[in-house]
């Protein structure tokens, strides 16, 4: 994806600034183009929707967060693949096997009886399910959206193989009602997962090497490679990250559910993607960041709770969702420019237009 | 506006393959299975049958065949001109199909053929218009502008349909449509043909339709060519949403019937046929013949592997491993060819 | 100047559009809080499947709303969409809510448990409604209503070994939608039946068809194809939309349908008058309305701790050409 030569802030004169930079930073060389990828801050409309739907929620539903574990767990539930995900988009590559990618690990860890080596089996599924998308993307050479939704379709069909269509019931069900407890404090483990995952991710992409190489990938890929990134190495781990999280989602939601369910998953991909949207993360690859993912995730979250608690039925909760989400890709600060600069465009070919005669 | 020789240049630029004659032409083997690959797989696949599936080659089956390949090949062949703007795919088909469905049954029941058609048609312009000058004019992502209208979409349906069915009356003209045919040919399959000649006839033989392809090319210098580009992408939005409608059309035709959740699915179907057909998900190469094709491929298939008795877990991995398969052995020989 | 002009009217369409949209939102939202008028109310959620996204839960949503503010029963109803994990965080919403009561549809039968042990570790009796939960989970609900999802299968099954009688006979079997409780169900009744009653029916081909008539219709016409029109006597399709595009498959290659054995389940608006016209010989009755209306009576049994019985099923009328213009047996959806 990011091989396209689609620049939104297009040419012409008023879009002079971002090409100069560009220019300056190739002679001062691929790593402050780097710093200025990450002086760009990307979070601010998932902030400001997030500021406005809590501020609702707190005059409207204040229950929300007077029984904030609940809110987290839903959040957790719709941000945990969305955070796996967010590595593969920063590398302008996409990932839309995880939501049958959750539904095969789940039912990989509920066909095994001994509960640890499920889950060592289900985690192991998606790692292999990562590594196989790369493998097509890197090695093969096929675009990622196309790989995987290959996958899409495959794992989803390999989940009913391998349940004989039915949900699969955990051998052990007393250790999953455990599970769905809270451990510390109020928080169960799933929350406790998805803080950790996203502790580990933001430390991964902002502090070591490896994870902030992941931004020249989706910026520039020919650049990242004049530079000696090991690009193909980058993308394998980004996929399998990805793959990783959606399995992890997938053992959290069988231990909780105590049972998998191969149908799983039907509303997790549109739901990460627009987690991940919200926050700002560009699907073009190069520009986001965990943090933005997770403010994203925390204000859907946090919107369809509040919807729930006053009843709002699911059409109208979709319609909401995505009149946010057409809302916030538009006011992309780089789209908004390209509709400004079009207008402007137009204007001045008419004036051009007009002068001959 | 721009005239079609700056735009031959414009793809020329390109260097992309469309338009046939400007690149050095060499034969490679390896090549033309990469570029025909479709052809002959979709023989093989039907001669395979032919000799081996028992009933395959009878006219009730044909015309099966026929009856699974038309709405969602006429919805392909419209998303054709998405994918080829270099626009991923318009994933609020899925949206469009189920409402254009809702609308001709439902509205026409109470005002008559004609208003239904125009109301559907009036909706399908405005999905059209919605995607495309979020795509074309504010230059979003087309995968996000059409995941949120697809929510809207279909959360608007089921909230005025109320999830209901609506049924056609046993003598109404929508019934009669679904029930003609000619010889084994139903009349939907006709309707597909039909629209895959005029869109192939837009694509391969009008200005626009070199717009679009130069546009999935390369963007920057067919908008340098003077093209109002977003115009072109707009276009390709409108197309892709008024064969959904007519897809709607034929889906609702064949069964009497309409129901929000008549469609699901359709967006990653009729994508998988546009690739499998060969068109690439990076724009400018590709055409609807090359859908079409793709469409009765996965048709076939699928009848195959009912026929055969053979589960619908098993049905799914096929496909997506004949995705996979497909586009790899293209971009496997075309590297090969490289050498 | 043509351009500006186009862009305008859009961004007005756009804007207008925007604007009946928020509006109709915020009025649909404003309803449900419209309580009751009874003497004691009662703050209850229903935690269902599906709502007006399907045929079945528009029809049982007015009886089950209008009977619960009748009695006094102060709804929030949620719908995961057949999403195990969604309508557990919709468990645990309701949870955190304390309400008095929770109503609960599964979404998946097998995924409850934890739902049902919150609830109860919070004191929130749960009555269950449309399809029954584990019967290791019983212990933790308080009552049932609703259709007998397995028993329908068993009906339907049974009309068609009553039709074989005795002969041996082949048949083809439509399901619903791969891997919902509710084919599942009623798959494993129809079949369980047929091996235990009338070993002398043998499915000869099996295929989804996902609830939808025109899957169905290309599904029973490719099992034709394949087992050969001739040795077929008969189908079982799961509900009534199904069997109706069975039956169109069969007229569209010109088989009629009146000899075969076809039964199926529901008695819809769709499959009524074809048990009327002779074509299907035989449906069960599910009607969305006592399902809705006695999800509410059972819930407001349990909270004033009247009597009700644990587990209140919807008789399953088996619908044949005798009965089927019988106004008990009117459809309603």
């Amino acid at each position: 994806m990011s091989q396209q030569t689609d620049t939104p802030q297009g040419g012409g004169a008023p879009e002079a600034t971002p090409q100069t930079m560009q220019l300056g930073a190739a002679r001062g060389g691929f790593l402050s183009q780097l710093r200025v990828t990450l002086a760009r801050r990307t979070e601010g409309r998932g902030l400001a929707l997030l500021t406005v739907v809590v501020i609702a929620a707190a005059i409207l539903e204040p229950v929300v967060f007077t029984s904030y574990q609940v809110t987290l767990g839903r959040v957790a539930l719709i941000g945990l693949v969305a955070l796996g995900l967010t590595a593969v988009i920063l590398m302008g590559e996409l990932d839309l096997s995880v939501a049958s990618t959750l539904a095969v690990s789940g039912v990989v860890m509920a066909s095994i009886p001994d509960i640890w080596l499920g889950v060592l089996a289900a985690l192991a599924t998606g790692l292999i399910i990562g590594a196989i998308n790369a493998f097509f993307v890197v090695v093969v050479g096929i675009n990622s959206f196309i790989a995987t939704l290959g996958m899409l379709f495959a794992l989803r069909g390999l989940a009913f193989v391998l349940s004989d269509e039915e949900p699969v019931r955990l051998s052990n069900i007393d250790a999953g009602i455990a599970f769905g407890t809270p451990l510390l404090g109020p928080l169960t483990p799933r929350v406790l997962l998805f803080i950790a995952a996203f502790i580990a991710l933001q430390i991964f992409l902002s502090r070591v090497k490896a994870g902030r190489e992941f931004y020249a990938v989706g910026g520039n890929r020919q650049a990242a490679m004049d530079a000696g990134i090991p690009v193909r190495r980058r993308i394998f781990t980004g996929f399998m990250i990805s793959g990783f999280v959606a399995a992890l989602a997938g053992v959290i939601n069988t231990l909780e559910r105590t049972a998998a369910d191969p149908t799983a998953g039907s509303t997790v991909l549109l739901a990460s993607f627009a987690a991940a949207i919200i926050g700002g993360v560009l699907l073009n690859g190069g520009r986001g960041s965990v943090l933005g993912t997770l403010i994203g995730a925390l204000a859907l979250g946090i919107l369809q709770v509040s919807l729930t608690l006053s009843g709002v039925q699911v059409d109208i909760q979709d319609i909401f969702i995505g009149v946010i989400l057409l809302l916030a890709v538009i006011t992309d600060p780089a789209n908004l420019r390209a509709a400004l600069a079009g207008v402007r465009s137009s204007f001045r070919s008419r004036e051009k237009a007009q002068t001959p005669v | 506006m721009a005239t079609k020789e700056s735009l031959t240049e414009a793809i020329a630029v390109a260097g992309s393959p469309a338009s046939g004659g400007i690149e050095k032409k060499k034969f490679s083997p390896l090549l033309w299975i990469a570029e025909n690959g479709v052809i002959v797989f979709t023989i093989a696949l039907i001669l395979f049958a032919v000799i081996f599936v028992n009933g395959f080659a009878s006219l009730p089956n044909i015309t099966d065949v026929f009856y699974r390949a038309a709405p969602i090949g006429i919805v392909a062949v419209g998303m054709t001109f998405v994918v080829i703007s270099a626009n991923y795919l318009d994933l609020s088909v899925v949206a469009q199909v189920a409402t254009a469905a809702v609308i001709m049954i439902g509205i026409s029941n109470e005002y008559g053929l004609l208003a239904g058609f125009a109301v559907a048609t009036l909706v399908a312009m405005l999905y059209g218009i919605v995607n495309g000058v979020a795509v074309g004019f504010f230059k979003a992502n087309a995968v996000i502008v059409t995941l949120s209208t697809t929510f809207i979409g279909l959360g608007v349906l089921r909230w005025l349909s109320g999830g209901s069915i609506f049924f056609g009356p046993e003598d109404g003209p929508i019934r009669a449509f679904g029930q003609a045919s000619l010889g084994p040919v139903p009349a939907s399959a006709l309707l597909l043909i039909v629209i895959t000649v005029i869109l192939w006839f837009v694509l391969n033989r009008t200005t626009f339709g070199f717009a679009v392809r130069a546009y999935g090319s390369n963007k920057e210098a067919t908008r340098l060519a003077g093209v109002n580009t977003t115009l072109v992408v707009i276009g390709a939005f409108v197309i892709t949403a008024l064969a959904a409608m007519i897809g709607g059309f034929a889906l609702a035709a064949f069964s009497n019937t309409a129901v929000s959740s008549m469609s699901d699915g359709y967006e990653f179907r009729a994508l998988a046929a546009i690739i499998i057909g060969g068109t690439s998900v990076f724009g400018g190469k590709g055409s609807v013949l090359r859908t079409l094709l793709g469409v009765i491929f996965v048709s076939v298939l699928t009848n195959i592997l009912v026929l055969s008795g053979i589960g619908f877990g098993f049905q799914q991995m096929a496909i997506g491993a004949l995705i996979v398969v497909a586009v790899s052995v293209d971009a496997l020989a075309r590297r090969a060819a490289k050498k | 100047m043509r351009n500006t002009r186009i862009t305008t009217s859009v961004v007005g369409l756009m804007a207008a559009a925007g604007l009946v949209l928020s509006g109709c939102a915020t009025g649909d939202a404003e309803t449900p809080d419209a309580g009751g008028s009874g003497e004691e109310t009662f703050e209850v959620y229903a935690l269902l499947p599906q709502g007006t996204d399907q045929p079945y839960g528009t029809t049982y949503l007015p009886p089950f709303e209008e009977t619960a503010e009748e009695l006094g029963l102060n709804l929030t109803i949620t719908n995961s969409q057949y999403d195990a994990d969604a309508q557990a965080s919709e468990c645990e919403v309701a949870v955190a809510a304390a309400p008095d009561l929770i109503i609960l549809w599964p979404a998946v039968g097998d995924t409850v448990r934890p739902c049902l042990a919150a609830a109860s570790a919070a004191g929130i009796p749960v009555t269950v409604t449309n399809s029954d939960v584990n019967p290791e989970d019983k212990d933790l609900t308080e009552a049932y209503s609703g259709p007998d999802t397995y028993g329908q299968g068993v009906s339907s099954a049974e009309i068609m070994c009553d039709l074989a009688d005795g002969e041996e006979i082949g048949i083809l079997v439509v399901n619903g939608l791969t891997g919902n409780s509710t084919a599942i169900n009623r798959n494993a009744g129809f079949v369980d039946t047929v091996e235990a009653n009338c070993p002398n029916v043998t499915i000869l081909a099996e295929q989804p068809g996902n609830w939808n008539k025109d899957d169905s219709q290309i599904a029973v016409s490719e099992m034709l194809t394949a087992v050969g029109p001739e040795n077929v006597d008969g189908i079982y399709a799961a509900d009534d939309t199904m069997v109706a595009g069975a039956i169109d498959a069969l007229k569209a290659r010109d088989i009629d349908p009146e000899p075969l054995y076809i039964t199926s389940i529901g008695n819809t608006f769709l499959g009524n008058p074809l048990v009327v016209s002779g074509e299907l010989d035989g449906t069960v009755f599910q009607s969305s309305s006592w399902d809705g209306e006695n999800a509410a009576r059972l819930a407001h049994a349990v909270l004033t701790g009247a009597d009700y019985e644990e587990n209140l099923f919807m008789p399953s009328v088996k619908v044949t050409a005798e009965n089927a213009d019988d106004p008990s047996v009117a459809p309603e959806w």
